[in-house]
């Protein structure tokens, strides 16, 4: 749980070196060496559950192809991972390689692209092809929920914002839903900044503030998945940093996806990485294992610097 | 090099880099400039002059009218050139209003006194039976009594005068059913007459004829198949026609209609002619002169069988007494000389609690000091005069009337608002719900850019397409479920669809011409039937879907309007769709919601703000046309507000009111301004009227406007 006072440790010189994870945060060097990411990302993979990555994935990705013209020009091709549950798995790459595309896939989103299909392969969360005829986006947006790139919070008080998903689920109770978003904004560690003003406009909290607002929507519905796109970049370092911590503490909820194009940020969150280049998945491995020993040269380039 | 810097400048001051170019190009630049200057100031100068103008002329009327101007009626002022006078009278009201409308009157020696007029007091009870005459005058004193009749009384008593010893001939069916209405009538002995009819058979020769009008109307109710090549006129006797015999034909004529066809120059050649002869029998009777009291029914037949007797009615009126459908007894007043007549010619006139009382006005009496003319609505020249036509002091030198001269503009004011009232709700369902679905739902392909194609051709149609479009549409064939469809052979479609029809009242099958049928002729016979009859409409105890119009309404008014403003208003809804940012949608959709739900509460809700900008300038936009509803909605006179003088009730009252022709605030500005005599009584009216309308369009966007930036700075992204 990330309190003011963890923030404010987190920029206490004296707790940086006890605190690899904050040292990272404030770590502006665009490009890091493999022996640095080494000791940032120690801490992290070992956060994890050892198990983790031995019980059934959440999502597998089997041999899947995708194109945005109706299968003339495929987007991604003929990509395949699991996703293991309870882990941050981080998507890396240079622009245009089709990484937010996947995550896009997750949830169906591609769906509002009308001429968007896989044209090959399917994508099975929780063991359920999604794409197939009898699975309803709507019910899987509810367990596959997503966090965009530009914070988006509806016009609306920070209050309906988080009690959105519940209302359009039906839920009128006003102490569930006040109950329900008392546990969002905790677990999004907005509570003690918004707790007395629910009722005004999310659009009075600073940039930071609505992302993880966005962020308590998302966990509102109780989804088991979450997709994050990018859901920094436009955000300076202090609020990144309070977001990479609250993703940090979501791993032990929930199973989270994240697209990111700063590394550092992969190797901070993330348990696993996938590298992406031109549509395919070039490497995917554990974070430690891509930072520090890649096994394609591609990825050694990029993540050092060299291209991208 | 210490001098390097002085030459330098030296170079600097006669090498100005960023020295004034030629003057020819700075003047030719001023020009430019001046033009582009002129141009827009021109607009503004223009705009100025139509609004000062507009603004000079009508706020005269305004400002001396007041809101009266807003809240009466359009009148027709009669001007009246009136002789110096003493001693004129008139109510306090009629007075005020005088005084009121000709402020340079020379009114003299005012003064105020009371007249009264003696009135009676009654309660009407139910099962009343009244001359349908006798209803009307009391309907007239008591403005909010409206009955519906129970039934006709063809057997009700009248009164009558013979003036002259007469005899009837009757025959034997006849004098069946007047013994069966009036046993008594027919006291006298009867004398069984046997009368010879002559007839002729005559053969007509195919070929053109000029025929007069006596030889035409003689013809009319026999077979002879012509072709009539002109009409002719009720009050041409003697102009001959030229008519088309297509076929040698043989006709019956009668006596009568042979002396009419060989009387005058024109008639027809008949090549054979047979005197025929038939026998017909009948009863003969006398009846003395003198007072009667008779069933109109009797009355009818006595007067077929002797067109010569002279028949003066004393009572009641020829059409029969009617009885009223009233649930309880009502109080009602008359002048009382109105009233004791009523009671005298009404044997069953069920009345209780008379009482007599005064009706007390407070009157003026007053001098005119010189000629004058007095500008006055109808009613108060009407009784101006009445009230000074014993006494004779009004002496009336000239007098002319101009429509439109006075009152204020309500009528049409209220029956823009309607119009636009129906057509916004008509235009705003369908609009939003197409801007979303071409929006949202719609693939992005040839057959969204088909319909914007379409919509950006219709959003170019001349208005007044539009207004012949409704016309043909709306007006002549549009379906309608009605009870008494009409027997119009324009209707293009009429289904049966229940038996559920209720019966039309009395009233409305004798004002409206309603053929009654039974139910279980076929629709197409009893349209034959009522169209043979001259009956406008029919009723057989079917509701029927009836595809013949609504008639010129401000419901067809409303929706011709509300076409020719579905484009704006589609391409305005879409914008500010679009103009909410993906991310809602996107995020809303991620949330679990359906595309319904996400649209409902994470779209529509941020588009409102644009959606209502575009309704209030679809607003004025439909405010000031005039092409699509003159033909569908609009009239230039009206005298009753749109809810005044509604027959039906619940409903229905609804349906007839939805079915009036309204007066408008554009097509009374064109009325006035050009399609009636211009005179220095009507400008004002005019420019009063423009003036007004500009205000109230411009009020309007200025609402939208202030709406606007309040929704807006409560929802922003």
């Amino acid at each position: 749980m990330v309190t003011p006072s963890t923030i404010d440790k987190l920029f206490n010189m004296d707790t940086l070196v006890k605190e690899p994870a904050a040292k990272a945060t404030i770590s502006d060097t665009p490009s890091t060496t493999p022996k640095t990411m080494d000791q940032h990302t120690q801490p992290s993979s070992a956060a994890s559950t050892p198990s983790a990555t031995e019980t059934k994935p959440v999502i597998e990705i089997d041999n899947v192809s995708f194109s945005y013209d109706n299968g003339k020009t495929n987007t991604l091709r003929d990509i395949s991972l699991d996703i293991a549950p309870k882990q941050v798995t981080a998507f890396i790459g240079p622009s245009g390689c089709g990484k937010s595309t996947l995550l896009r896939c997750l949830n169906r989103m591609n769906d509002l692209v009308e001429t968007s299909m896989i044209s090959h392969g399917e994508i099975r969360i929780m063991g359920q092809d999604i794409h197939a005829k009898d699975v309803s986006a709507i019910e899987l947006r509810k367990q596959v929920g997503m966090v965009f790139q530009k914070y988006n919070p509806f016009p609306k008080s920070i209050y309906d914002n988080v009690a959105y998903g519940l209302r359009i689920q039906g839920i009128k109770n006003k102490s569930k839903l006040d109950e329900a978003v008392e546990k969002s904004l905790r677990g999004a560690a907005l509570w003690d900044e918004v707790k007395d003003r629910l009722k005004t406009s999310a659009l009075g909290l600073s940039g930071g503030q609505q992302q993880r607002l966005c962020i308590a929507r998302t966990i509102a519905v109780q989804p088991k998945v979450i997709l994050m796109d990018e859901p920094c970049s436009a955000l300076d370092p202090i609020a990144t940093a309070k977001v990479e911590q609250l993703i940090m503490d979501l791993r032990q909820d929930f199973t989270i996806v994240i697209v990111t194009h700063s590394m550092q940020q992969a190797s901070r969150v993330s348990d696993r990485t996938a590298f992406f280049y031109l549509g395919e998945l070039i490497e995917y491995d554990e974070t430690n294992k891509i930072f520090t020993n890649p096994a394609e040269q591609r990825t050694e380039a990029y993540i050092s610097g060299r291209f991208g | 090099m210490s001098s390097l810097p002085d030459k330098k400048d030296a170079i600097a001051t006669s090498l100005n880099p960023f020295k004034q170019g030629k003057s020819r190009l700075r003047t030719i630049e001023r020009i430019q400039r001046s033009v582009l200057l002129i141009a827009t100031y021109s607009i503004l100068i223009s705009a100025l002059v139509v609004f000062g103008t507009i603004i000079k002329n009508g706020a005269p009327v305004l400002w001396d009218k007041g809101f009266s101007f807003l809240t009466e009626k359009p009148q027709t002022l009669t001007v009246l050139d009136v002789a110096a006078t003493e001693g004129l009278e008139i109510s306090a009201d009629g007075f005020e209003r005088i005084v009121g409308d000709n402020k340079k009157l020379p009114v003299e020696n005012s003064e105020e006194f009371e007249k009264s007029y003696p009135h009676t007091r009654f309660d009407l009870q139910p099962g009343t039976i009244i001359g349908d005459g006798y209803l009307q005058l009391i309907e007239n004193n008591n403005h909010d009594f409206r009955v519906g009749f129970l039934s006709r009384s063809r057997d009700a008593q009248v009164g009558f005068n013979l003036s002259a010893d007469s005899e009837f001939r009757v025959t034997s069916e006849q004098l069946e059913e007047i013994k069966k209405v009036d046993p008594e009538i027919v006291a006298g002995e009867l004398t069984p007459v046997s009368e010879e009819t002559n007839y002729f058979r005559v053969r007509v020769e195919k070929g053109d004829y000029e025929i007069n009008k006596a030889t035409y109307d003689a013809l009319n109710p026999t077979t002879l198949i012509y072709i009539m090549l002109q009409s002719f006129n009720d009050d041409e006797r003697n102009q001959i026609r030229s008519t088309k015999i297509p076929n040698s034909q043989v006709v019956t004529l009668s006596q009568a209609q042979y002396a009419a066809c060989l009387a005058e120059e024109g008639g027809l050649p008949f090549s054979k002619v047979e005197p025929q002869v038939s026998v017909q029998d009948f009863l003969q009777f006398s009846m003395p002169a003198g007072q009667y009291e008779l069933a109109s029914k009797v009355l009818d037949i006595l007067k077929l069988a002797n067109p010569n007797a002279s028949f003066v009615s004393l009572h009641n009126t020829e059409r029969g007494a009617v009885e009223l459908d009233l649930k309880e007894a009502v109080t009602l007043s008359l002048p009382t000389a109105a009233f004791e007549q009523v009671v005298r010619d009404n044997p069953d006139f069920k009345i209780s609690n008379v009482s007599n009382y005064e009706v007390k006005k407070p009157f003026v009496r007053f001098d005119l000091s010189k000629d004058a003319q007095i500008l006055a609505p109808n009613e108060v020249q009407l009784e101006l005069k009445g009230e000074n036509a014993g006494s004779g002091a009004l002496n009336i030198l000239d007098e002319h009337s101009h429509s439109y001269s006075g009152g204020g503009i309500l009528g049409p004011i209220i029956g823009t608002a309607l119009l636009v009232i129906i057509c916004m709700t008509v235009a705003l369902i369908t609009g939003i719900a197409s801007a979303i679905y071409l929006n949202e739902y719609a693939r992005k392909g040839r057959f969204l850019k088909t319909v914007r194609l379409a919509m950006l051709n219709l959003a170019g149609v001349p208005s007044i397409v539009f207004g012949l479009f409704g016309l043909g549409l709306f007006v002549l064939i549009a379906p309608q479920i009605t009870d008494t469809p009409s027997s119009s052979n324009n209707v293009v479609l009429r289904v049966p669809l229940a038996k559920i029809a209720s019966e039309p009242n009395l009233r409305d099958i004798e004002n409206n011409s309603i053929f009654m049928a039974e139910s279980h002729h076929k629709t197409s016979d009893v349209v034959a039937a009522a169209s043979a009859n001259g009956k406008a409409r029919f009723y057989n105890g079917w509701t029927y879907l009836s595809f013949q119009g609504w008639g010129t309404c401000m419901l067809a008014g409303g929706f011709t309007l509300a076409i020719m403003v579905l484009p704006v208003i589609i391409t305005a809804c879409e914008e500010s769709l679009q103009a909410v940012p993906m991310g809602f949608r996107e995020a809303s959709l991620a949330l679990g919601a359906s595309k319904w739900q996400s649209i409902r509460t994470a779209v529509l809700p941020y588009a409102f703000p644009g959606i209502l900008t575009a309704s209030v300038l679809g607003i004025t936009r439909v405010a000031g046309e005039t092409a699509p509803i003159m033909f569908t909605a609009a009239v230039a006179e009206r005298s009753l507000l749109p809810w005044e003088g509604l027959q039906s009730h619940g409903f229905g009252a609804f349906l007839e009111f939805l079915q009036q022709s309204v007066q408008a605030m554009p097509y009374h500005i064109y009325t006035v301004a050009g399609r009636i005599p211009q005179s220095q009584y009507t400008e004002p009216m005019q420019y009063g009227s423009v003036l007004v309308f500009l205000m109230l369009v411009m009020s309007l966007a200025g609402v939208s406007v202030y709406l606007r930036i309040r929704i807006r700075n409560k929802i922003k992204w």
